[in-house]
């Protein structure tokens, strides 16, 4: 039998925030254990949280930029389990009044990946085991998490990975993550099932927790497809557990030992107070929001004639595309400017980190200078593309290497010399251009060009050779 | 109705140890207080919502960085640590 | 009497040094807290110091404030920077925190002399005191009784005039209760008046910090003085409003005293009597005695109880070893550890409140009491505002009995809760309350009553306290122990 795979994303994601969410330690990753610490952090007696203005606004521009409502009225509830990780024996975090219900993700291919909701909640500390005793830090106890758990919508593997780079890219547009899943910034758990094709019903499902890269998604959730095809197959059960999975083995295995039975008695944070959100803010955020990828792309198709493949690249990256958006004001031809972005620029950057980066020692304005003098026909494209080279070498302006003179473009009489020259200087070609080798006449134009330091309109060049040959 | 088993998983999530003997009697206990407890359900009011007591919103604390403590100080109730870590050893 | 006022004229009038003010109390602490047990660390060297340097001040002619130089002592919940807080636990045993509570923060800066730490129920879970793990402490009035609790030895502390005042809690009681027992005054504010940081917790939407004191003015300078809006607190609001001391001496002509008649039902005929006798004081005064009714008030013990111990159980959830405390000697993984650590530095009537809380808040219980609880929490709260149209402020007992005998509280677990029916109310609906003395029964152990005002009302109840006190001034009656002024 054929299986359909169902998944759905419980993605936590730190916030960038200066402070942690209920005191004012910093959230710098890093640092030696222990010193990004204070009594609230680690729940001394007595201590109560207070909650970061910040943490809230970064909540509601994530769920603006998923399309999700703002709710009126959200709350922080207690989410109680104790482990060593969790000084105070409970995470604060949202259940019964999250920040933004609803909302989607929307994949390259129209379909719309919905969302159930986003909370905001507080990250745990660190534990270090070694020869099974625990070392416990708590420099990320605190530190600001959104939650976005997803609706059961995925159905492959690419969609899976396309989810995740998707968030990821609308989060670092946004700018309220760095999102990287190497340092833990951005963390998912997988629920996953299988049903026969054509099935309406869900089947039972098992949580993957906690993956760190998108490979690893990729290949737990092969593995779990597989595992829990291979289970039905069989004729047994799959079991609802929470699963971890192991990098090395590449297979998953159960979490749950018995010592922690789950139950988390939530309810509401008596040491919180409601969260009120008026629409008025909620406007004010939205207009402060930078214009989104998916918006982005739409328009670059729409308006400026790019080919959609340019487009996605172009904005696969918020720098990249500010830097585009910079480099084309006032600019007729949008399409040189891509050409030399994804040409020219990208051939600098080798790696994907390099491209998001974006750091290049041509400034958006220095480009925009370059493109407007060939937009107004004051130089060619190869003299154009030969000076961004050597603009991306130094970072100085276009006008250190084109003098104005360059500019001026050639007068008749010289172009006139340079093509009488072309044609004596090569009896050959004249020979094959006669013999019907029209290719033959692309020496002449070349040589015209390279005496004229590229000043030479190559089309009228090649029309005057044509002529002296007559 | 309260019963051993309800007793065992909430020590359980309490992190408590229930001593065997003691079991039953606890069973006893916290089923006269949960019947105490339950006189609320026999109440006709259905209720009126509550939120927080003095009906706060919007207490919020501005995103600045506020030196932290010394490790030194942060550990110095540990019971246990080791390399600036509170240190929870497997055995004793 | 060693009143707060009192003591700062001595000071300011150079009667006494601030020095010799403070080694009496501690020499007096030493002979009476044998019985007492009223403190349960005492912090000479620190007191000495702050005496010190107060007399200097005064020496040097700078003007001092109300409290500046008057000793005091804190319950042992309020975390005071270097100095032991266990809240009378075995798993806080050593606990030394790193950071002041804000209440102990305001009253330093206004160089108040700490004497020590007071005894407490363990964690403020207790009627009697007797929870605590250092024993309980004694009723000043009779040390064969208790002082009542939580906040026993705050109360037995100044009934016993080893502390002139003291800083207690009250979650569902634990300020009026033991005031009441001890015969002296005990101020619950309003939730939100008194910031919370830095008290130990055991019900969040329900502690409150308040002075217990030997008058009415003491408490109302105190109150003052502590009820200032705290950043660090997310419900704090402060005292919305003008200080009560300046209006403790208003007319009370007019003011309508409300009477729930459920209140004094169930409740023991000495002490009906003793406050029914008091109608006529208050009259006397031109307060006008009305009849009402608070049905609601009924729900109040058993919402208090689910309430209270489903946030205990989750407050109390990180005492576990790591951080800080008591910490078991054998055990065998991270989780026996925790297990052991917990079920052997927890008492058994914390033990009991914490399964109680995990109970109710568990899955399929949830909806049934904590929400039907929460739910019955705006029926009470209601039913106080409307009480509150037909009167200003409410005149009920602050507990059905007078003092147990040692010993004699804990038990059968309901019936020691029932002893809080009258004090929980106040709680459940955030509002002040105020006991003062109101007689004595035949034993000559001491009656107490609460006036109860609207939410931030606590200027009118001080005021009609303090009316009362001057017309009834057989009621705040010594005791021989401790430093006579």
């Amino acid at each position: 039998m054929k299986y359909e795979l169902v998944a759905g994303f419980e993605t936590h994601i730190e916030l960038s925030t200066k402070t942690k969410i209920f005191c004012s330690c910093t959230t710098e990753f890093g640092g030696e254990p222990n010193t990004h610490c204070c009594p609230v952090c680690i729940g001394l007696p007595g201590t109560l949280p207070k909650l970061n203005r910040q943490v809230v606004r970064y909540g509601i521009m994530a769920g603006l930029a998923t399309h999700g409502e703002i709710a009126e009225i959200s709350k922080m509830d207690r989410k109680n389990y104790c482990y060593p990780d969790l000084s105070k024996a409970y995470q604060i975090s949202q259940l019964y009044a999250p920040l933004s219900i609803g909302g989607y993700v929307e994949l390259s291919s129209g379909k719309k990946i919905r969302l159930h909701h986003i909370h905001i909640e507080e990250d745990a500390g660190k534990l270090i085991h070694q020869h099974g005793d625990t070392y416990v830090d708590y420099n990320r106890g605190g530190v600001p998490l959104i939650e976005i758990v997803s609706e059961p919508d995925i159905r492959s593997i690419d969609e899976a990975r396309e989810y995740v780079e998707k968030l990821q890219q609308l989060m670092r547009y946004i700018g309220i993550s760095d999102c990287k899943m190497q340092e833990g910034s951005m963390r998912c758990d997988v629920n996953i099932s299988v049903r026969p094709q054509g099935s309406e019903t869900l089947g039972t499902r098992t949580e993957i927790k906690n993956m760190n890269s998108i490979n690893n998604i990729a290949k737990a959730m092969e593995y779990e497809y597989d595992r829990q095809c291979d289970l039905l197959e069989s004729g047994a059960k799959v079991v609802q557990e929470t699963l971890r999975y192991d990098d090395a083995t590449g297979t998953t295995s159960s979490m749950r030992s018995k010592e922690d039975a789950h139950d988390y008695r939530y309810f509401r944070d008596p040491d919180l107070v409601t969260i009120n959100v008026s629409g008025e803010e909620v406007e004010e955020i939205k207009k402060s929001l930078p214009e989104l990828p998916a918006e982005k792309c739409r328009r670059y198709v729409e308006e400026l004639g790019l080919p959609e493949k340019d487009a996605q690249l172009l904005t696969k990256y918020r720098n990249i595309s500010e830097y585009f958006d910079k480099a084309i004001e006032g600019i007729k031809a949008p399409k040189t400017a891509a050409n030399f972005i994804i040409g020219q620029i990208f051939s600098r950057l080798e790696t994907e980190a390099d491209k998001e980066r974006f750091d290049i020692k041509t400034t958006p304005q220095q480009l925009n200078k370059l493109i407007k003098l060939l937009d107004e026909g004051k130089i060619r494209n190869n003299l154009a593309k030969a000076t961004l080279e050597k603009m991306l070498d130094e970072g100085k302006d276009v006008t250190e290497y084109i003098s104005e003179s360059d500019m001026a473009g050639l007068d008749e009489n010289t172009l006139n010399d340079l093509c009488k020259q072309a044609v004596e200087s090569s009896p050959k070609a004249v020979e094959d251009y006669k013999n019907g080798k029209e290719k033959a006449i692309k020496a002449m134009v070349g040589f015209v060009m390279k005496n004229s330091r590229g000043k030479a309109d190559p089309a009228l060049a090649e029309e005057k050779i044509k002529g002296l040959i007559k | 109705m309260v019963t051993r088993e309800d007793v065992e998983n909430i020590a359980l999530l309490s992190k408590l140890f229930v001593p065997e003997e003691e079991l039953d009697a606890l069973t006893k206990d916290m089923q006269e207080i949960i019947d105490f407890a339950d006189t609320i359900n026999n109440a006709s009011e259905s209720g009126e919502s509550f939120d927080n007591i003095n009906n706060l919103s919007n207490v919020f604390r501005e995103d600045e960085v506020v030196e932290s403590y010394k490790s030194e100080e942060i550990l110095k109730n540990a019971p246990e640590q080791a390399e600036q870590h509170f240190l929870v050893r497997n055995r004793e | 009497m060693g009143t707060i006022s009192k003591i700062h004229e001595m000071l300011v009038s150079k009667e006494i040094s601030c020095e010799e003010l403070t080694k009496s109390y501690l020499k007096e602490i030493e002979n009476a807290n044998k019985e007492l047990n009223a403190y349960v660390c005492v912090t000479e060297e620190q007191a000495l110091t702050s005496a010190k340097a107060v007399d200097k001040k005064i020496a040097s002619g700078v003007e001092i404030g109300m409290l500046e130089g008057v000793p005091m002592t804190l319950k042992d919940n309020l975390s005071t920077k270097d100095i032991e807080t266990t809240c009378c636990s075995k798993i806080l045993q050593g606990y030394k925190p790193i950071y002041d509570a804000t209440v102990w923060e305001i009253l330093k800066n206004q160089n108040a002399v700490l004497l020590g730490k007071t005894n407490m129920d363990e964690f403020a879970m207790g009627s009697s005191c007797e929870t605590s793990c250092f024993g309980g402490a004694t009723n000043p009035f009779n040390t064969n009784h208790c002082s009542g609790g939580s906040s026993g030895g705050v109360a037995s502390a100044v009934g016993g005039n080893i502390a002139p005042y003291g800083l207690g809690s009250d979650t569902g009681g634990s300020i009026r209760q033991p005031a009441s027992f001890c015969g002296i005054v005990g101020l619950k504010p309003t939730y939100g008046a008194v910031s919370r940081y830095g008290l130990v917790a055991y019900a969040s939407s329900l502690d409150q910090i308040g002075p217990i004191t030997k008058t009415v003015e003491d408490a109302s300078i105190v109150y003052d003085a502590i009820s200032v809006y705290d950043s660090k607190d997310s419900t704090s609001r402060g005292k919305c409003g003008a200080n009560t001391f300046d209006t403790l001496n208003n007319d009370i002509k007019g003011m309508k005293i409300g009477i729930p008649k459920e209140y004094y039902e169930g409740i023991r005929d000495d002490v009906k009597e003793a406050i029914f006798a008091q109608f006529k004081v208050l009259e006397d005064l031109g307060a006008e005695i009305v009849h009402i009714e608070l049905p609601a008030v009924k729900y109040a013990l058993p919402v208090y109880y689910i309430i209270a111990c489903a946030e205990a159980s989750s407050n109390l959830g990180r005492y576990d070893g790591i951080r800080y405390g008591y910490k078991t000697k054998h055990y065998n993984g991270t989780h026996d550890m925790i297990c052991r650590t917990r079920s052997e530095g927890f008492g058994e009537e914390v033990k009991r409140r914490i399964l109680l809380g995990t109970y109710v808040l568990s899955a399929g219980y949830y909806d049934a009491y904590y929400k039907k609880a929460q739910n019955l929490r705006g029926t009470i709260i209601s039913a106080f505002n409307k009480a509150f149209e037909s009167c200003d402020v409410i005149l009920a007992p602050t507990v059905p009995m007078t003092a147990f005998e040692m010993g004699h509280a804990v038990s059968d677990p309901i019936e020691t809760y029932l002893t809080d029916i009258c004090t929980v109310p106040v709680n459940i609906a955030g509002l002040p309350g105020i006991s003062v003395p109101c007689g004595f029964n035949a034993k000559g152990m001491p009656i107490g009553m609460q006036f109860i005002g609207k939410q931030f009302g606590e200027a009118q109840i001080l005021n009609v306290a303090y009316k009362y006190q001057q017309s009834a001034k057989e009621n705040f009656k010594d005791t021989k122990w401790g430093v006579k002024l």
